[in-house]
């Protein structure tokens, strides 16, 4: 009876025709990383406020994962596929070790990550990666990740939903850019933790996504020391 | 009478002249700039001979938190007062538009305005538009016969009603509303409510957050608490981030000399005998 | 991102009906009003007034039903005035037709024109989304009515006392606001005789159950 230029709203409870929902196998769970080097050390740290829309599902969940005494990863995004990811990546760790009677080095470890996302080329692991970890000479590196495989080592990383508003932050305080007349000094795990800290006070203030608090991973030679830090709830 | 200084003042109503001209750039890949969307909580609740009305004060852009302190209890007469969520510029607009519509009819007929009056103006407006101004407002006053409450909708449909709340944060704070309203409560006790509402959006929706804004309203007159609880404090920074003199690149230096013509003038003192 | 209750029209997803009886008209109606699944109000009231005899139950879009309400109401006011008496019901259902058929097409809006005038006595007009205008000795609409026709067409009994037939009322709007999930909460009736209405609402807890507990 309706003709074709028919614009009356639609309502639902009056809907004679059949409606198709799409199903999403992705979420986005919100969360930001932030993993800074040193001579000697490395910090990671990663908030723990898991999200969806515009609800939160925990304000504590850990995002990193210690995959062998000298190697942490840190994941944000869609948490399916963290927790995929990560048994895989576990196991994998264990085999390694077995066959080959060591533990995986931080490089060879940055090195599988990247060949398993890229196995998934087509059904991507919708994860920001970054892994750190010691080196074969005992110096702190971070890896970070695209979630197809794609791995650049560097200094210092700030990926997760905050990613793009920190990463400007850390070229400037830890990559000394566009300044001029300053020493680069080295790194100190203090100042590290400290940067760490503040730049995740930043991102609490202005991505919905990131809050709550913040788990700290210190790794040396000595091992990884574990810390948390308060951020706004709100 | 046009010129530069003085441009032709524009015809009443919204311009359309770029609608064509948009959908055609639209067509062609152009993505539209996208309005600032208040996810919001918003709440009002009927208290003994007042309204208590509160709201948060984040505005987002996406997932991005585009003002931490923003005003969201907007004036509409000296007895009412509205909040708004949904487009910012749609609630700011529509509210600064019905109060100034409200203060000539205050003046014209010589007596406070009525709450009904100003749902029935703001309904009649969002009705009009069809839902394209997205304003979801809460309008709450005391007048001649007592206090009242409306919820209304960007599409122009009302409700009268207790307590209401409204905006992404409007679960969060009724769960606080309908465990725990009840009718004529005390102001302090009323307060604490609407407190606790905005503070369960602030807290467990994402799109609200930062401080708690009040706004009583009683007979007697109006007590707008702005920043009634900075619900969350920033976290305190660890090192100093100030540049040492010298941080910055000087690319190039010219000085221009300004020249400064100075006259003095002696002024007679006045005559006061 | 924005879930459906924040950008859904505001609809009155309803149970909505009127019945004849000797002596004047009873309506009735559900309280609820939905965004998308969000319930925006539980203690709506459908029922609006027209003018002191007529009221009319509203079911669609709850913007667009107030509108027309509004509309009709301060026409029949003038021309009350005008005629010096109260408007007639069969008036006030060609005004509320008139507004659905001409403007079809931009709304959504299913309406129960339901009044009392001295000329007819009782009398319930269906408007119907589209505009077409009909009366009825009894009539149902909104979301909830599809499930209870069978009910009323079975009980409905021409002239009936006031209260058979509020019970009735009360009975259909209890079986329908219990199968359609869009209709819900209270129950409002309200019994419209020579002498104006009679207002009340029957509480969700108040509200008949049949061979469930």
């Amino acid at each position: 009876m309706h003709s074709v230029m028919d614009s009356r709203p639609f309502f639902e409870d009056y809907s004679v025709k059949p409606m198709q929902r799409q199903f999403s196998p992705y979420a986005d769970n919100g969360g930001s990383i932030i993993a800074i080097s040193g001579n000697d050390f490395v910090v990671i740290g990663a908030d723990t406020r898991l999200s969806s829309g515009y609800s939160i599902y925990t304000r504590d969940q850990n995002k990193l994962f210690k995959l062998s005494d000298t190697t942490v990863l840190g994941c944000s995004g869609c948490w399916c596929d963290t927790l995929s990811l990560t048994r895989i990546l576990n196991a994998r760790m264990q085999m390694y070790e077995q066959e080959h009677n060591k533990k995986m080095s931080t490089p060879a470890c940055a090195q599988m990550l990247s060949t398993m996302l890229y196995y998934k080329r087509f059904f991507p692991y919708y994860i920001s990666n970054i892994l750190v970890g010691l080196d074969s000479e005992g110096k702190g590196c971070v890896y970070s990740y695209d979630p197809i495989g794609h791995t650049e080592r560097s200094s210092y990383r700030a990926g997760g939903s905050a990613g793009a508003l920190l990463q400007p932050l850390l070229d400037n305080q830890v990559g000394m850019k566009n300044m001029q007349n300053v020493q680069n000094e080295p790194l100190t795990i203090e100042r590290a933790v400290g940067i760490l800290k503040d730049t995740f006070i930043s991102a609490a203030e202005r991505d919905i996504y990131t809050g709550d608090s913040i788990k700290i991973n210190v790794i040396t030679k000595d091992g990884i020391k574990e810390d948390t830090f308060e951020l706004r709830k709100d | 009478m046009t010129s530069i200084l003085c441009p032709e003042i524009p015809n009443a109503g919204f311009s359309f002249e770029n609608c064509k001209r948009n959908t055609l750039l639209q067509s062609k890949g152009l993505s539209l700039p996208k309005a600032t969307k208040t996810g919001t909580t918003i709440v009002g609740i009927q208290i003994k001979d007042g309204i208590v009305l509160g709201a948060d004060t984040r505005a987002t852009e996406d997932t991005t938190v585009a003002d931490k302190n923003c005003e969201k209890i907007h004036y509409i007469a000296p007895n009412i007062y509205c909040c708004g969520a949904g487009t910012a510029a749609d609630t700011e607009m529509s509210t600064q538009m019905i109060s100034s519509q409200l203060a000539l009819h205050s003046l014209y007929t010589n007596r406070q305005v009525r709450v009904c009056t100003a749902n029935m103006m703001l309904k009649q407006y969002l009705f009009r538009y069809q839902g394209y101004i997205g304003a979801a407002l809460i309008l709450g006053g005391v007048d001649s016969t007592g206090p009242h409450l409306y919820q209304i909708y960007p599409h122009g449909s009302t409700d009268k009603l207790p307590f209401t709340t409204m905006g992404s944060g409007s679960l969060a704070a009724m769960a606080v509303f309908e465990s725990r309203w009840k009718p004529d409560m005390e102001e302090t006790e009323g307060i604490q409510l609407v407190r606790d509402a905005i503070a369960a959006g602030i807290f467990n929706d994402l799109g609200s957050g930062s401080n708690v804004d009040i706004c009583v309203i009683r007979k007697s007159g109006v007590d707008y608490k702005r920043t009634y609880e900075e619900a969350n404090k920033k976290g305190t920074r660890q090192n100093s981030y100030r540049y040492p003199r010298g941080a910055t690149a000087v690319l190039s230096t010219k000085i221009q000399n300004i020249e400064i013509e100075t006259t003095v003038q002696h002024i007679e003192p006045m005559d006061t005998a | 991102m924005d879930s459906d209750w924040m950008n859904a029209p505001h609809s009155t997803g309803t149970s909505i009906m009127a019945a004849e009886f000797n002596g004047g008209v009873v309506i009735g109606a559900d309280t609820r009003t939905t965004t998308g699944a969000y319930i925006a109000n539980r203690v709506t009231d459908k029922l609006t007034k027209v003018t002191d005899h007529i009221y009319c139950c509203r079911s669609g879009s709850a913007a667009d039903t107030q509108a027309i309400a509004d509309i009709v109401s301060y026409h029949l006011g003038f021309h009350g005035m005008e005629l010096g008496e109260e408007p007639l019901v069969e008036t006030s259902a060609a005004v509320f037709q008139e507004l659905c058929y001409n403007y079809r097409d931009s709304l959504m809006a299913g309406i129960l024109v339901a009044g009392w005038d001295k000329r007819k006595g009782g009398q319930i007009y269906s408007i119907p989304i589209g505009g077409m205008c009909v009366r009825q000795n009894v009539s149902i609409g909104g979301s909830g009515s599809s499930y209870v026709y069978g009910y009323v067409d079975a009980n409905y009994k021409p002239g009936m006392s006031k209260e058979a037939c509020v019970d009735f009322v009360t009975k259909t709007l209890a079986l329908a606001m219990s199968r359609d999930g869009s209709s819900g909460g209270c129950i409002r009736i309200g019994v419209i005789t020579k002498d104006g209405i009679e207002r009340k609402v029957i509480l969700g807890s108040a509200v008949p159950k049949f061979y469930e507990d």
